[in-house]
């Protein structure tokens, strides 16, 4: 197994703008990393860089410890799985799975056994000698996989494979590449725009923006402790309500509050019927979303525009009226003019 | 595709007839001896036939034609397809004033080089020469273009998975982009191969030896046998002519398929 680390990564195009900005991250051998962000951030120049199918401009790449800044693609140990998987059309299944093996070399008889043990991993076997352009879009990921599964990397760098599956076959898909990963123990780099993937399939996130890198910790972190406001509204479903504090029952009292903007995650909302006790909105059901068990209200407050969940069950159909009460200690903070989050000390009432 | 109306069948029929007819006549006209041809009168004769080959070394004019256009267009398929590729994919210094040069050599009409190959070639002691003949043809602009424009359209993500997968720039162009460039390599290739084929001037020009004529030099001799009785042989001209057509029509059946498909190529998604 090989981790990578990437040092003051700096990439631009020519003519055009930069795309990295000094983006240093380490890997560490048999993690699952996703790095998420909004598109043009730079995720995939990234994963190509790592893969050497692109040049970093400055900074310093190793892979299982070596500089591999100038080594070809060929020679970096590295499988990649494509957003439009790039399967061979000329070939059947069991060649492209085969390709790689047969460029190293193997016997026929022996990279046949191989590629026919990975189809029978992917349950490929029926669609051995077909080409791609008969099989369906899960069957033609479930190759690329394949192929990159054929030649026992240690690492694997996945361009948003899922990208271009219907939603239950995304589903589907995403815990195989999770099971996939127990079984292998490979190190695997995975790019994504869907913070569901991230949330779920990382041991470690990085979030990028305009080529920087945002942060890079676990998901469970990211997710509670986001290192500024574009983090904390690009992860989560339903994403983060912004407010500012100077409307926010409760926050007027804050030491340290001016100039902030509290983040209400919609699950550290509660949606009522009548006005409780302690802090709350007023607020005006503009439009309700059934999404199961649960209703998305989009509401008009005094605060400005807020989604919350609610159980279905416990609200009356046609409610137009409700509070919204909040949970302060768990809301987040972000500087107006920086973005950054900044902690609030719950006992001592204080921002820091 | 069959056509529905019969009125439509008849009138295909008939203007297939009439683009055929000058290539049956002659055909038929290969059948006949001279004397009955002029005479009017319908015969059955394979006597031009065993003339061209035997009397008048079509069968040694055949081979020629068959080695050079052979190799023109093997070689020149190669160097375009090897040139088209770096174009395609690869970015280096010089390489789009190098592809606007290749590209300014379609303006060029063929008779302006002539008289510069010659002299090179003369220098070079290649004339009267199978590489007199065939080196100033193998390298094609046109092909380079063409098929530079056709690898374009092949997805770089296809290139991207092979050196992934541990190939080289050779193997990527000989494993990935020429199967998938077949259709257009094909049509490429029996278009250098005609326009080699039907190459008159210069053959005339780099070759004086009676063994290296290809079929078009032997064919233009036939009209001057008989010069000073004022008539030319013609069953003996046609007889020779479908000697000379024949190769061609049997490498266009050949290939046919990919050259359709490579002239509509990008019409349809």
């Amino acid at each position: 197994m090989s981790g990578i680390s990437l040092r003051n990564i700096r990439k631009a195009y020519p003519g055009g703008p930069t795309v990295l900005h000094d983006v240093s991250m380490e890997f560490q051998p048999g993690e699952f990393i996703v790095i998420v962000g909004p598109s043009g951030c730079g995720k995939s120049t990234l994963l190509r860089l790592i893969a050497g199918l692109e040049r970093a401009d400055a900074g310093e790449i190793k892979i299982a410890g070596k500089r591999a800044n100038d080594l070809p693609p060929q020679d970096r140990d590295i499988a990649m799985i494509f957003q439009n998987y790039a399967l061979y059309p000329h070939m059947s299944v069991r060649e492209n799975i085969a390709f790689g093996l047969e460029l190293r070399g193997m016997p026929k008889a022996e990279r046949n056994r191989r590629a026919e043990e990975v189809a029978r991993m992917l349950q490929l076997e029926p669609y051995l000698e077909r080409k791609p352009g008969a099989l369906s879009g899960g069957q033609r990921q479930r190759v690329a996989m394949g192929r990159a599964m054929a030649r026992n990397t240690s690492t694997f760098l996945m361009d948003e494979p899922l990208s271009n599956l219907d939603n239950a076959l995304r589903v589907a898909m995403r815990t195989e590449i999770k099971d996939l990963h127990r079984q292998l123990g490979a190190t695997i780099v995975y790019v994504t725009h869907d913070q569901t993937e991230a949330l779920s399939l990382a041991d470690r996130v990085a979030v990028m923006k305009d080529g920087h890198l945002l942060q890079f910790d676990r998901p469970d972190v990211i997710y509670d402790r986001p290192a500024n406001r574009f983090v904390a509204g690009f992860l989560g479903v339903p994403p983060i309500n912004f407010l500012p504090t100077e409307k926010l029952p409760g926050c007027a009292g804050l030491a340290g509050s001016d100039d902030l903007t509290a983040g209400l995650r919609p699950d550290i909302l509660a949606v009522h019927t009548a006005q409780p006790a302690g802090p709350s909105l007023a607020a005006r059901v503009v439009m309700a979303e059934m999404t199961g068990s649960d209703l998305l209200l989009h509401c008009d407050t005094a605060a400005g525009r807020l989604t919350a969940l609610a159980p279905r069950l416990a609200l009356g159909g046609g409610t137009e009226q409700v509070w919204i009460s909040y949970d302060l200690d768990r809301a987040l903070f972000f500087d107006n003019q920086s973005g950054a989050r900044v902690d609030y000390v719950p006992g001592d009432r204080q921002i820091r | 595709m069959k056509p529905e109306n019969p009125f439509v069948a008849l009138l295909s029929l008939l203007v297939g007839l009439l683009f055929l007819s000058p290539v049956l006549y002659s055909i038929w006209m290969s059948f006949q001896t001279a004397d009955d041809f002029y005479a009017g009168r319908v015969t059955f004769t394979l006597d031009n036939y065993e003339r061209a080959i035997g009397q008048f070394n079509f069968a040694r004019y055949l081979i020629n034609s068959l080695i050079v256009s052979g190799l023109v267009t093997v070689l020149g398929i190669t160097v375009a397809t090897l040139a088209a590729f770096a174009f395609a994919r690869f970015r280096f210094p010089g390489g789009d004033l190098m592809f606007g040069a290749t590209v300014a050599t379609l303006m060029i009409p063929s008779h302006i080089s002539l008289i510069p190959n010659y002299l090179t070639l003369a220098k070079a002691g290649l004339l009267d020469t199978y590489a007199g003949l065939i080196l100033p043809a193998i390298s094609n602009g046109f092909a380079c273009f063409f098929l530079r424009q056709y690898m374009r359209g092949i997805p770089k993500a296809l290139d991207e998975a092979a050196y992934m997968d541990g190939a080289t720039h050779l193997q990527v162009l000989w494993r990935i982009i020429v199967p998938l460039s077949r259709p257009a390599i094909s049509s490429m290739a029996l278009y250098i191969f005609i326009a080699e084929w039907n190459n008159y001037i210069w053959p005339l020009v780099a070759v004086g030896k009676q063994d290296l004529y290809t079929l078009q030099i032997g064919l233009a001799r036939l009209y001057r046998i008989n010069p000073g009785e004022g008539l030319i042989d013609w069953p003996l001209v046609m007889a020779a002519s479908t000697i000379t057509i024949l190769p061609v029509l049997l490498g266009f059946l050949a290939v046919e398929r990919h050259l359709v498909r490579g002239i509509t190529m990008g019409a349809v998604k």
